[in-house]
């Protein structure tokens, strides 16, 4: 009986081995995404996105491992360097993405990227993605920041929700006095505070100057009376009150549940935001442009597809790799929408069930241009200094003019 | 057997390949980290534009400059070494001074202040955050006390010291622990004798159980030290990241925010060339008593050996 049973066992051994070096199984390919956490209003999406692709190609199996979106970061760059990045993985565009362009760890896609597969794309949604005429990445999302409004708290004390620089400050005023913090920030993480100076620098500055600094277009400056003036209006809001006595003790997620709580009345948010609210407060929200200062940039907006799927150089299997990162970027960018996590990157017959990303996708289209955010569109340490001087002059130790001065160091590398 | 082990070359031998092992794990990578921090950049970064800088990152390092934090994440480092010093193991040895004395309910007291050092690191920052960020405001407020602009974590003159609290309160027992298991060795008849002798109290503490466990307060001092210079976790936690300048914390922004690689590895060498200074200094102050020069061995030393 024994000798039977060791038979059997040998025999199952060796036949499982035959299997796994046998041709005809599924290409493995393993992948890497955000949002590990429940409550991210993308993983509901990429868990349909991953349910369809393994219904429609069974010949790849993809294996996936979860992060959270910072940790990942720090995870991604230390895994490129000893060149063992996953197949295909999820990105930020602009400097972070140049960051592994050019340490030659990302896979130029431009020899599958067929004219009919970018056709299906949104207009310029690969300008964040392309370095030296080669695109390195393909977009779920196109991205923007608005001003989130609770139009509850705005009726209840008689505001009315700004459209001018000048509303603005008397709506910031206005909520003081009645005792209620006028705009959520999360200061501790720094990026939501850039949230709140690039739409302000945009608005004073203009697209085509902040572009230039932004990318270190030869001849750009910080050092002119725009930045200072846009540094100085957020000194402004800072010295009116209208953020949080502690902004800076809170991270960004800890700001979010005053708002999502009724309390706070106005919020600068990127455009998955509105996923997060709840059905209720969806129908309180109204997401509207951040307000004009007239100096004719006001129909312009922060943001662009900022996000999408890469493949590593060093995969073994691009072919397969590129069926899987056009087709996770694609449903990604069409599930997101349909549950209002994100605006669509790709041409989509899609509708959104959610009001306010409606409200954001209505306005954005109407808007002239779009321009990546400081911290995504800067690299390695440019983009820490955007994060880290806005965050000195939040805590009073840093002031406008100084600001300008530190942020114009990084044209002196 | 025990002809083996009298073999100095068997030693040897048995002893190879964990030598080999540590010296893999430990000794090369601080050399390679060595080399990497003399390089412009590393060559798996850039390729063939790797080259041979010397000095250059350590230069830029320890130059002020305005938008330079190293330094002051440097002195930072030090404070909270010195709070460590002088305050947590102060504290400690009192603690374990009046638990090894024998209280009622000993063990209850020594397991309790043992509890925050087997917690997580970041469970420990993530309550002390809860405290920072709920109970201390709401205690302020109902006293009508001033909260710190920005919050206890967000004021730029506070947010150090607030930050320092969790991981001197954390590691009190620890320490504690160390000290209280030394006194414990310390043998009956001598005490006995020193009561006899008329001592007690402050004067039992000072002149018989602090001088016999020395070695041990010697252990404590380097572990806090090395701590300190190390600190890295509880701050990443509390403050979000790197919002607070400490050596450990800017090496690892440099490494993984700013990718500059060789940078960020003169600072992991400044780092662990600070641990080894500190360490030697600690030796040469506790230095056995027949190596300081012309003196002999104290009354207490010859009884710790009786």
């Amino acid at each position: 009986m024994k000798k039977i049973l060791a038979l059997a066992l040998a025999l199952a051994m060796a036949l499982s081995l035959t299997a796994a070096f046998a041709d005809g199984g599924p290409v493995v390919l393993k992948v890497a995404s955000i949002w590990s956490a429940e409550t991210e209003a993308n993983r509901a999406p990429m868990l349909k996105t991953l349910a369809e692709f393994e219904e429609a190609h069974p010949e790849i199996k993809l294996e996936v491992e979860w992060y959270e979106a910072n940790a990942w970061k720090d995870q991604g760059e230390t895994l490129a360097l000893s060149d063992s990045l996953p197949d295909v993985f999820y990105w930020n565009a602009g400097g972070v993405l140049w960051n592994l362009v050019s340490s030659g760890d990302i896979l130029p896609l431009d020899e599958y990227l067929t004219d009919e597969i970018k056709g299906q794309l949104i207009g310029g949604a690969l300008a964040n993605m392309t370095f030296d005429g080669k695109v390195y990445q393909l977009p779920y999302t196109n991205a923007c920041s608005c001003l989130y409004c609770n139009t509850e708290l705005f009726d209840k004390y008689g505001v009315k929700i700004p459209e001018t620089w000048d509303e603005l400050l008397e709506a910031v005023k206005a909520f003081r006095e009645a005792g209620v913090v006028p705009m959520a920030l999360g200061g501790g993480d720094k990026w939501p505070t850039n949230m709140y100076t690039d739409i302000i620098a945009l608005r004073f500055v203009g697209d085509e100057a902040c572009r230039a600094c932004y990318y270190k277009t030869e001849g750009a400056t910080f050092l002119t009376d725009d930045w200072k003036e846009a540094m100085t209006a957020f000194q402004t809001l800072i010295d009116l009150g209208a953020f949080p006595d502690d902004a800076l003790s809170l991270t960004r997620d800890e700001s979010e549940v005053p708002y999502f709580n009724g309390e706070i009345p106005m919020y600068v948010h990127g455009q998955w935001f509105s996923g997060s609210l709840s059905a209720e407060m969806q129908n309180k929200v109204k997401a509207v442009k951040f307000p004009a200062v007239g100096k004719g940039y006001d129909n312009q907006w922060m943001g662009g597809p900022a996000e999408g799927f890469s493949i590593s150089a060093h995969t073994e299997h691009p072919a397969e790799a590129f069926v899987a990162c056009q087709f996770l970027a694609q449903h990604q960018s069409d599930n997101g929408f349909e549950c209002g996590a994100g605006l669509p990157a790709w041409k989509t017959e899609v509708q959104c069930g959610n009001p306010v990303m409606n409200q954001i996708a209505e306005q954005v289209a109407a808007g002239d241009s779009l321009l990546l955010w400081g911290n995504t569109a800067l690299s390695g340490d440019d983009a820490t200094l955007i994060g880290d001087t806005v965050y000195d002059v939040l805590a009073g130790t840093s002031t406008p003019e100084q600001w300008c001065e530190d942020m114009e160091t990084i044209f002196g590398k | 057997m025990k002809r083996v082990l009298s073999n100095k070359w068997s030693i040897m031998v048995f002893v190879l390949p964990t030598v080999l092992f540590f010296t893999y794990i430990v000794i090369f990578p601080i050399f390679k980290t060595l080399w990497y921090s003399l390089l412009n950049e590393i060559p798996a970064k850039i390729g063939d534009a790797s080259r041979f800088s010397g000095l250059e990152h350590y230069i830029t390092m320890l130059t002020p400059g305005r938008r330079n934090r190293f330094p002051g994440a440097v002195g930072n480092s030090l404070l909270y070494a010195a709070l460590s010093v002088f305050i947590q193991l102060p504290f400690s040895l009192l603690i374990a001074l009046l638990l090894a004395n024998g209280p009622k309910g000993e063990r209850f007291y020594r397991n309790t202040f043992f509890v925050p050092v087997v917690i997580s690191s970041v469970v420990v920052s993530l309550l002390w955050g809860r405290i920072y960020k709920g109970l201390l405001p709401q205690l302020f407020e109902s006293l009508s006390w001033q909260i710190p602009k920005n919050g206890f974590l967000g004021n730029a003159n506070t947010k150090i010291w607030f930050s320092f609290i969790p991981s001197l309160w954390q590691y009190v027992g620890y320490h504690m622990l160390l000290m209280y298991g030394a006194l414990k060795t310390i043998p009956g008849d001598i005490l006995e004798a020193a009561t006899v002798d008329g001592a007690s109290g402050a004067k039992m503490a000072f002149r018989i159980q602090i001088p016999m466990i020395k070695p041990m307060l010697k252990v404590c001092l380097s572990f806090s030290l090395i701590g300190s210079f190390k600190l890295f976790d509880t701050p990443w936690v509390l403050l979000e990241r790197a919002n607070m300048d400490l050596p450990a914390l800017s090496m690892y922004v440099e490494m993984f925010s700013n990718h500059k690689y060789s940078y960020a590895s003169a600072q992991a060498i400044f780092i662990v060339a600070e641990c080894l200074v500190f360490t030697a200094l600690l030796n040469w102050v506790f230095r056995e008593e027949s190596e300081k020069p012309g003196k002999k061995p104290r009354f207490g030393k010859g009884l710790a050996r009786k």
